[in-house]
Formats: structure tokens, C-alpha cells, sequence
């Protein structure tokens, strides 16, 4: 379902390459303070997340997104945007985006977006980018480390209607397409792709740089911006847990499975490897 | 013109402070700090002495994340086999609170909050390079290439001060500055905690011991403060000792420590939290480098500011303290428009009026007896020779206390004389 | 408790971008005593089979190093940009 249609394709590309007006690249970059993984444990009588003691931090492959608008930017020119959906204390992961170069941040805030789902989230920030306007790329992180659903990215393009690149490892602007390399089981996928697109980035697939004071002071001057349900024209029951179709059941921890191990000679070797072929677990090639 | 009338550096009780005074009498303040969030790169010894904090913040008792006060003073010798200690606990505690225990990651939060809310401009998670200097003057900080500017700099980077050393402000640390220190925060039912130490609610326990029982002329105090529902626990090692020895690792002392027999069921059942070093400056006044010159001033453990006797350490209230006496000092200053090291100087002259530089004068040399061998070796050997002498029952006559006395001083690893002499040597500086 | 067990217990934001404190082999080499490995309280300097072996990944950046060194090895700086130990108690 498109509830919206994108802007219209931009041109700044071709201009940019030909003769004529030349229109900065503008650039949008979705982040989310999550819980830092590190400092979430699991309850060992409830068995449930305890996060009351995790401090917020950048969504890890988010802060790649971040980097690799940075690097077009760099080599291209242009502006980035920061949105984030989120409680009013990812005020301070904002202007940390900001701080590494980052032009503007915007802060999706109400409570009335509390509890939503990546479904709702995702319509959420598609109006957010909606109202933003004009755009050529929209960067963010693969999936986050407090849900690792990998739903939001694609979510916004399919609610804008725009092309989607997933799981890139590194991307480039080359002759007005933004060329992306994708990271798949079997190698690298090249891909080029006339924006506006939506490309999702895998963490760990750059270094982000670190902030700069100089760039942090002018962030905090600079300010950010806060938008709610009113700002982005979105009816209460779209949003939040009222506009979320998925309702979380119920939450297990996996028993572990029991796992055995007992040295062996090496000369059962050979009977073993039968027996794990004969079991299936494993496969012998032809050229094996 | 400067960009800021002040850039503070470093957001721990110092720095924070300084940040809020500054703030709030409408200077416009830059407090810059390399942790994000604040506090997460600082360890405390523990307590918070005195209330210099209401000087900023009037309610900070209220408000303030503190997790006990001081109601029971503990001192303690520990021998391989004993523990000689007093415990002075006192109702006046109750009425007048002398200190607190705190948990610096939210504590340091809390104070670089106020500042923020008081109108500092806080940032986070930058590390600053150092100071940026024109005309031998301190114009401001440099960071990346960058240089914001500022009148007037202020220094508060805690013990391991490396812009005021990388700058040439201050001598590097050495081995007579600063003691090792190494902490454990274990976690325990609030109810087992009180239950242990003897305390009701907030009540709490803080306690220094001197660790007679290390082999090799090592030397190190141990310290226990009661949290809420953790305890904090830990060696401050004399780094000169472990460098002669050269044989004992610093971390092994402190499991030394929290497994004597006599300290192990404090803390038994409990679960190891964080594991935390951090340097304690001991160096007493000898320590303290140049407080301010051009354009710039130092505050806190950055300019050791910190003071022990064996019996307390103190360096939150000293950083405080100086913390607000640099802001002070920057206001009037402003009001001069004069940042000169002239103008600055009254710094050094508001701490030498406050009890800071004025504790560290009265007791200079201190150091030389916190470390002695006669605090360490003798002193703890010979209570424990004294008391088993005198409680242990031999079937035997019962001798003076004097004879038992002298008789201790054998056992003790130094000579009559040495022992009279450094007897001496520690009444006159303590 | 092992050291490397407590250790483990810490959250650390490491950057692999850059090494805040670094040491020159060549001084350790003939180093007479490594007084290093017995200072650090992070055990982040240890001899093995007798080539002094150092990471930065788990230092607490106390600085002990900075002057446990007396042969001038160890160049010291703070970590940048908000990396290193993340205290949750202090």
C-alpha cells in the first residue's frame, strides 16, 4: 500500500553533470537512539530485558549511514538531514550526528508515537521525509540493535514509493546514479540506481568519524528541530500503538541446547563424516 | 572579542561546578568533556566530604543522586592474621552530614546537567587537544584544528590532566604525584548491607584500612564505602613502592585485599558490578603545580588538589571548592576585563583563604607519613602484638602495658631508634 | 577473580581508529624491568615468552603507564571522540 507518492524525481544530478543550475545533493539520514547491547542483560529471575541500566547510544549501523552520506558529501557537496523518531533525550544523538557534519536535525517527538511498530514507524518517518521535501538520497542503518527487524529502511520507501538499495557496504555517485555495492551471501552485487532511493547500510561497513567540537557548538546554537503528529499532519490513530498491526505476544529465551564433545582418534574420523552424511547434516561436493 | 567568556575543560565536580557558577551569573561558558555521556569515565574513592555544593546548588541534599551519608567512620589496620579497627559512629553524624557516598557516572551527570541547565553549553564525547595559545597568552582550546576562543580557559581534567601537561601547564605525573588507585562496585541487597555494617536506611559506612599484610615493601590502603544497595571497595597502591618492588601486580593487590578474612564477609555473596582504576593524587602540596597565568586556570585533581592523612582522602570537595573559586575568580575578571596572570592571580590567593591550599600547607610532608614504613609495617604489627598480648590469656601473670609495649617493638621490622625518629617525623606533620 | 574476568565485565566503545596510546617495541625490547606489566591495574602490558605484548583495547585510561614507564616508551593520549571505558558506577 502507497499511502504516499515521492517527490517528484529530482534533477540535480543531471545538472550537476551538465551545463546549467547546479543543485546541492540533498540527503536525509534516519537514526535511532537505541539502548546500548552492552549494558542490557537479561533478568535472571523474570527472564525478561532489563534495560534500566543501558544508556542511549547511536543505532551501531545507523552511525554507518551517517558515514556514508558523509562521504558523498564530502566528494560532492550537498546537505544532510537527521531525523530521528524517539523520546526527547535523543536530543543529544542528534547533535552528535550534527557534530560530524551533519546540516540539520529534526526530532520526531510526541507521545502519541510511543509503542509503534516498524509498520507505524515507518509511516511516521515517511511523512517526516514527506514534509522535508525535495531529496535525492535517504541513508539508513540496516536494522537496529533493539528490534533487528531490518523492516523501517525499506518501510519508508515503500511508503514514499522510491527505489530501495539494501544491505550496502560502500556508495558513490557516478555520472548522476548513486552506484551501491551490496553485501550478499554469495559476493558483491553492484548496483546503480537514479535517485531519489532509500539505501540501507550494514554495520561495520565503514569507520564513522568522530565528532568535532567546533561542529558541536554550532549544532547546540544551531539547534534542533521537534516535530509532532501536528507538524507532519498525522492522524492520531496512524501512529503509535494504535497504528501498529503487529502486537508482540509473548517473549522467550531459547532453552540452550545441550551441546557434547569428547576427543576422538584420528582414525575415526572417516566412520564419523559417514555418519554426519548419512544423518544429512553434511554434504560431500563431487569435487570433494 | 572571544567566542566564550570561559572554556571550561572537563565535566567532573571541578569542572561542573565551576561550569554552574559561572553560568548562572551569566557568563557565557563552554564545558567541554571527552565522556559521553559525562561521568562515565570517573571513578570516585568513594565519599563526598563537606558541603561546598550548596554553595551552587542550595538543595544538591534533596536533588543530588547520593547514595549514603556518613554515619560510622571506620579506620583499621590489617595484619595477615588480624584487624585492628575503630569504628566512631556518632549521632551528631545524623544532624550534620559530613559526607556521602557517591557513584560518580551519575553523580558527574547530574552536576554537568545543572550546568547545562544553568545555560553552559555542554558537549560531550569531544576530546580537546590543547590549549590554543597567541602571544603567550591562552586564547581558547584547540580540538581537530579548530580553535574556539575564550578569555579565559579553565582546566579541570581530573588526575591524568593531559592538555594541561601536553601544553606545559603543569609537570608530567610521577611516580610521588599520584597512588594507584583500584576499585570493585559490588552489588548486595540493601537489606544485606545494613544488616553487615550495623545501618538503618540511608545510614552509611566508610572505612580506610592500611594494608600491613603486602609482602616486599609494597604499601597500599584499602577503602570500603557503603552505596544504596552496592559497595564500593578498593586499594590505593603507592606507585614508588610497586616500581622497588617490582614483582607485584597492582590488581592482585587489590584481590588481596577484598579476600582478607576479616574483609571477604562484607562483601561475600555479593556480585562484582564494574572493575575501575583511577589515579589518586597524593602528592600533597609538592604536587600542586602553577594555579594560573595567562589566560587560564587550574582546578581539581588536574592541579592535585586533593588531600590524605591516612585517615580520609579528600579531592570531590577540594575540586569543588576550586572549581568555584576559578569561576570566581573569572567573573571578577570579566568584570576588570582583565585576564591577565595579574588579574588571575587572586585565584591562588581565594584557594590559599579557603581551607584547600590552607589543609595542604598545615599538613605538608603528610604524604611522606602516610607512606611511611612505620604507618605500614611497624604500626600494624605492633597494635596486633599489643592486643593479642593483652587479650590473649596465658595462664600467666599479667604484665604492664609498657613491657608488652616494648616487647612489640621487636617484632615491628624496624629498629628503636628508626621507630623514635619517625614517631617523631609523623606527630609533627599530622 | 581473575583480572580478565573483571575486565569483561566493562563496556568499552572501542575505536578502531585509533590507538590512544601506543609503545616503541624497540625501547621494550631491552627494557630491564617492565615495570609496566605490573603497574597497569587493565593488565594491558604482559610479557610473552618474554616480548612485551600490548593492547589498548581494554585500558580504563588511568595514565598509570604514562609514568610507570621510566624509559620513555609510552606516549600517552586520551582516547577521542567519546571511545574508550564507559563506567556504569564510577
Amino acid at each position: 500500500m502507497v499511502l504516499w507518492h515521492g517527490p517528484t524525481p529530482r534533477v540535480a544530478m543531471e545538472s550537476s553533470t551538465s551545463s546549467g543550475d547546479i543543485v546541492a545533493l540533498k540527503m536525509i539520514v534516519m537514526m535511532k537512539q537505541v539502548p546500548d547491547a552492552e549494558e542490557i542483560f537479561i533478568d535472571p529471575v523474570k527472564y525478561t530485558l532489563n534495560r534500566s541500566q543501558a544508556r542511549g547510544i547511536i543505532n551501531p549501523s545507523d552511525e554507518n549511514a551517517l558515514e556514508a552520506a558523509l562521504k558523498i558529501k564530502e566528494k560532492e557537496g550537498g546537505d544532510i538531514t537527521v531525523i530521528s523518531m524517539g523520546p526527547p533525550q535523543a536530543e543529544s544523538a542528534i547533535i552528535e550526528c550534527m557534530g560530524r557534519g551533519a546540516d540539520r536535525g529534526i526530532l520526531i517527538t510526541d507521545r502519541v508515537f510511543a509503542a509503534a511498530d516498524t509498520y507505524a514507524t515507518s509511516l511516521t518517518l515517511a511523512a517526516a521525509v514527506k514534509k522535508i521535501g525535495d531529496f535525492d538520497i535517504i541513508f539508513a542503518g540496516e536494522s537496529t540493535t533493539d528490534s533487528g527487524t531490518g523492516h523501517v529502511g525499506p518501510g519508508v520507501a515503500e511508503f514514499l514509493g522510491i527505489d530501495q538499495v539494501t544491505y550496502t557496504v560502500d556508495s558513490r555517485i557516478e555520472s548522476g546514479m548513486l552506484t551501491a555495492e551490496r553485501e550478499l551471501e554469495d559476493g558483491i552485487e553492484v548496483v546503480s540506481t537514479k535517485p531519489p532511493v532509500l539505501v540501507t547500510v550494514l554495520i561495520n561497513s565503514n569507520l564513522p568519524r568522530r565528532s568535532r567540537l567546533r561542529l558541536k557548538v554550532d549544532a547546540i546554537r544551531k539547534g534542533v528541530e521537534k516535530w509532532d503528529h501536528d507538524t507532519l499532519s498525522l492522524p492520531v490513530d496512524w501512529v503509535g500503538l494504535k497504528g501498529s498491526p503487529t502486537l508482540v505476544g509473548a517473549l522467550k529465551i531459547p532453552e540452550e541446547r545441550k551441546r557434547e564433545s569428547r576427543p576422538v582418534k584420528l582414525e575415526e574420523i572417516p566412520a564419523l563424516v559417514d555418519e554426519l552424511v548419512k544423518k544429512g547434516i553434511i554434504k560431500i561436493g563431487d569435487d570433494a | 572579542m572571544s567566542e566564550f567568556d570561559a572554556i571550561v575543560v572537563g565535566a567532573g565536580p571541578a569542572g561542573s561546578s565551576s561550569a554552574i557558577k559561572l553560568a548562572s551569573s551569566g557568563l557565557n561558558v563552554l564545558l567541554v568533556e571527552r565522556a559521553d555521556p559525562p561521568g562515565s569515565k570517573n571513578v570516585s574513592g568513594g565519599i563526598l566530604w563537606g558541603n561546598e555544593l550548596a554553595q551552587i546548588i542550595p538543595d544538591w541534599e534533596k536533588n543530588a543522586p547520593l547514595e549514603r551519608y556518613v554515619l560510622s567512620k571506620g579506620t583499621g589496620l590489617l595484619t595477615e592474621d588480624s584487624l585492628i579497627s575503630i569504628d566512631f559512629r556518632s549521632k551528631k553524624f545524623e544532624k550534620n552530614k559530613t559526607g556521602y557516598s557517591v557513584l560518580r557516572a551519575k553523580f558527574d551527570q547530574f552536576l554537568a546537567n545543572k550546568a547545562k541547565a544553568s545555560g553552559a553549553t555542554l558537549v560531550t564525547g569531544v576530546t580537546v587537544d590543547r590549549v590554543a595559545v597567541k602571544d603567550k597568552k591562552i586564547i581558547g582550546v584547540e580540538q581537530d584544528g579548530d580553535v574556539i576562543t575564550s578569555d579565559v580557559v579553565i582546566l579541570a581534567e581530573g588526575a591524568n590532566p593531559r592538555v594541561a601537561i601536553d601544553s606545559g601547564l603543569r609537570k608530567p605525573i610521577g611516580d610521588r604525584d599520584v597512588a594507584i588507585g583500584i576499585k570493585e562496585v559490588i552489588r548486595l541487597p540493601e537489606a544485606t548491607i545494613n544488616e553487615r555494617f550495623n545501618l538503618r536506611g540511608s545510614q552509611g559506612y566508610a572505612g580506610e584500612y592500611v594494608l600491613g599484610f603486602l609482602p616486599g615493601g609494597v604499601k597500599a590502603g584499602g577503602f570500603l564505602y557503603t552505596n544504596k544497595d552496592t559497595i564500593s571497595i578498593g586499594a590505593v597502591v603507592n606507585s614508588a613502592d610497586l616500581r622497588a618492588n617490582n614483582s607485584t601486580y597492582s590488581y592482585n593487590i587489590m584481590e588481596q585485599f577484598v579476600t582478607h578474612p576479616f574483609i571477604a564477609p562484607y562483601i561475600e555473596g555479593g556480585k562484582v558490578e564494574e572493575y575501575s582504576a583511577h589515579l589518586v593524587c597524593e602528592g600533597g602540596i609538592r604536587s600542586v603545580p602553577k594555579l594560573s597565568g595567562d589566560g587560564y586556570m587550574i582546578a581539581g585533581d588536574s592541579a592535585s588538589l586533593s588531600f590524605s592523612n591516612g585517615l580520609v582522602i579528600q579531592g570531590m570537595n577540594y575540586a569543588i571548592t576550586s572549581g568555584i573559586a576559578a569561576a570566581e575568580t573569572a567573573i571578577a575578571a570579566k568584570s576588570r576585563n582583565n585576564y591577565s596572570a595579574d588579574s588571575l592571580k587572586s585565584y591562588d590567593e581565594k584557594l590559599a583563604s579557603k581551607y584547600v591550599l590552607e589543609d595542604m600547607k598545615t599538613f605538608k610532608g603528610i604524604e611522606g607519613v602516610t607512606w611511611s614504613n612505620l604507618m605500614h609495617k611497624a604500626v600494624p604489627k605492633m597494635a596486633e602484638n599489643i592486643f593479642f598480648d593483652l587479650f590473649y590469656e596465658t595462664g600467666q601473670p599479667k604484665r604492664h602495658l609498657y613491657e608488652i609495649l616494648l616487647e612489640s617493638t621487636a617484632g615491628s621490622g624496624m629498629t628503636k631508634s628508626q621507630l623514635i625518629l619517625e614517631a617523631y617525623r609523623a606527630a609533627r606533620r599530622m | 577473580m581473575q583480572i580478565e574476568e573483571k575486565l569483561s565485565l566493562l563496556n568499552y566503545k572501542t575505536d578502531k581508529g585509533y590507538e590512544h596510546i601506543t609503545v616503541k617495541p624497540d625501547i621494550c625490547a631491552v627494557c630491564p624491568d617492565h615495570f609496566c606489566t605490573f603497574a597497569c591495574p587493565a593488565s594491558c602490558y604482559t610479557l610473552i615468552e618474554g616480548k612485551l605484548n600490548f593492547k589498548y583495547e581494554d585500558c580504563v585510561e588511568c595514565g598509570t603507564c604514562f609514568f610507570a614507564c621510566s624509559h620513555g616508551s609510552v606516549a600517552w593520549s586520551n582516547p577521542k571522540g567519546g571511545h574508550g571505558v564507559k563506567y556504569k558506577f564510577g
